[in-house]
């Protein structure tokens, strides 16, 4: 029986042993422990690598990278929006939302890999200074989570079935939480720019 | 509840997934706005959010 | 002259009250800003969707007008906080950034893109949607949709710039790029 639940409920029992290990490591404290190793890479990164020196060195390329990264902010906020919002069933009734999703889903891909490239570049340029603002962290985790939530979680259940078959209180629930996380990742972003 | 809308494997791991991450993001949220309003208390003695700190 | 003019309004501008407490306020100028960003998702996030439809990038099976529909009231709800919440930004510092070359060529590109935006409109309706479950639309859209692509890339890039001082009017001598900002003091020293 006990193998029957561990074949059937593979996603929701790794769910479980992630969130068990990440309070196991909260408890033991290793974040704090990992933390201080972590200034000398954050220190390599403006000082001695190409992006950090052509970051510090020319202010028009790394603003017009910033401005590229607001782009691509701007363009996942709208597929995000698009979907989701579909997925409420606000937008696009007429319209399937397998449609919508799956339609979505590789600009969504190709959008986020742009944003985080843009993003490391932006980073680096000021990589002594972020890694002491708690709202980079924030921003960080918020992006994990997001990722890890659309790539693990949600696309994979919305492609696997017609949506109909699929609870609409979890599909409510999924796209009210990718805003969310998407949401706080954006705000977070232009919260660094002011601190 | 019909079979077809049955709370299978996926399911079940999308709402947890959904539960946490948004409770985590609410608590964060919530935070984030008691620090602010305590900020601008301590700014202005109470809640003021365009008062020019210069004009007594 | 419009130069003097332009500085004059933002002058009397920078004089207001209300102007002065935007600036002054403890959150309230960074709340502007962010709103004004943040509102970028909304607004140039389903332009761009509308756009990658045209060119057949995203969505190919959905109808075009059904995008372009459906995206149309987010994309004027967005828009219309960015223009208050731009205005207010400008109320906010308004000589520094009337007096801004990023700033005036910022406002060029806007205009010119919706501009863009209204011969594209005008195109759509005339097409009468023939192509609309064609997975890419007609040149003549495709042509307006990469423009428009081009000139939002181009505004929020010039936006970007507004805030860092390298052509400011205390920073530069070149008579051209004074005439250009608007730096009329300056302009009459040289």
């Amino acid at each position: 029986m006990f193998s029957t639940i561990l074949s059937q409920y593979k996603a929701t029992l790794s769910v479980f042993v992630v969130l068990l290990v990440i309070v196991v490591l909260e408890f033991l404290q290793v974040r704090a422990a990992i933390y201080p190793s972590l200034l000398p890479a954050f220190e390599w990164l403006k000082n001695s690598t190409p992006l950090g020196y052509i970051g510090t060195t020319y202010g028009s390329i790394y603003a017009t990278v910033q401005a590229m990264h607001l782009l691509t902010m701007g363009t996942l906020g709208g597929l995000v929006l698009a979907t989701d919002l579909r997925l409420l069933g606000v937008m696009f009734r007429t319209t399937p939302s397998e449609v919508i999703s799956n339609g979505t889903h590789k600009a969504f891909k190709l959008t986020l890999i742009a944003a985080v490239l843009t993003g490391i570049f932006c980073a680096a340029g000021v990589a002594d200074k972020v890694y002491y603002m708690p709202v980079f962290w924030v921003k960080m985790l918020a992006l994990a989570a997001g990722a890890a939530f659309v790539f693990l979680i949600k696309q994979p259940l919305l492609s696997s079935k017609p949506h109909s078959e699929i609870n609409p209180w979890i599909i409510r629930g999924m796209a009210i939480t990718s805003i969310l996380v998407w949401f706080t990742v954006a705000a977070s972003g232009r919260w660094i720019g002011f601190s | 509840m019909s079979d077809s809308k049955k709370i299978g494997d996926k399911e079940l791991a999308a709402i947890s997934v959904s539960v946490i991450i948004f409770g985590g993001l609410t608590f964060h949220w919530v935070a984030e706005m008691i620090s602010t309003v305590e900020l601008l208390e301590l700014a202005y003695g109470t809640v003021k959010l365009f008062n020019n700190p210069l004009v007594f | 002259m419009i130069n003097e003019l332009l500085l004059q309004f933002g002058q009397w501008m920078e004089a207001q009250q209300y102007s002065q407490m935007l600036v002054a306020g403890y959150y309230s100028y960074s709340w502007l800003e962010a709103t004004h960003v943040l509102t970028l998702m909304v607004s140039i996030g389903s332009l761009f969707i509308i756009d990658f439809r045209m060119l057949g990038w995203i969505l190919p099976n959905v109808g075009a007008s059904t995008i372009a529909d459906r995206l149309h009231k987010p994309m004027m709800i967005g828009f219309a906080v960015m223009f208050i919440t731009g205005f207010l930004l400008v109320y906010a510092k308004p000589v520094e950034t009337i007096q801004s070359l990023w700033f005036r060529i910022k406002m060029i590109l806007l205009v010119l893109a919706f501009i863009n935006a209204w011969v594209f409109n005008a195109k759509m309706k005339a097409a009468d949607g023939s192509w609309d479950n064609d997975s890419v639309a007609p040149r003549g859209l495709r042509t307006g949709a990469i423009l428009s692509l081009v000139l939002w890339c181009g505004v929020v890039t010039m936006g970007r710039y507004i805030p860092y001082d390298w052509v400011d009017c205390d920073k530069t001598q070149n008579p051209t790029i004074l005439w250009a900002s608007g730096c009329v003091d300056q302009l009459k020293v040289l």
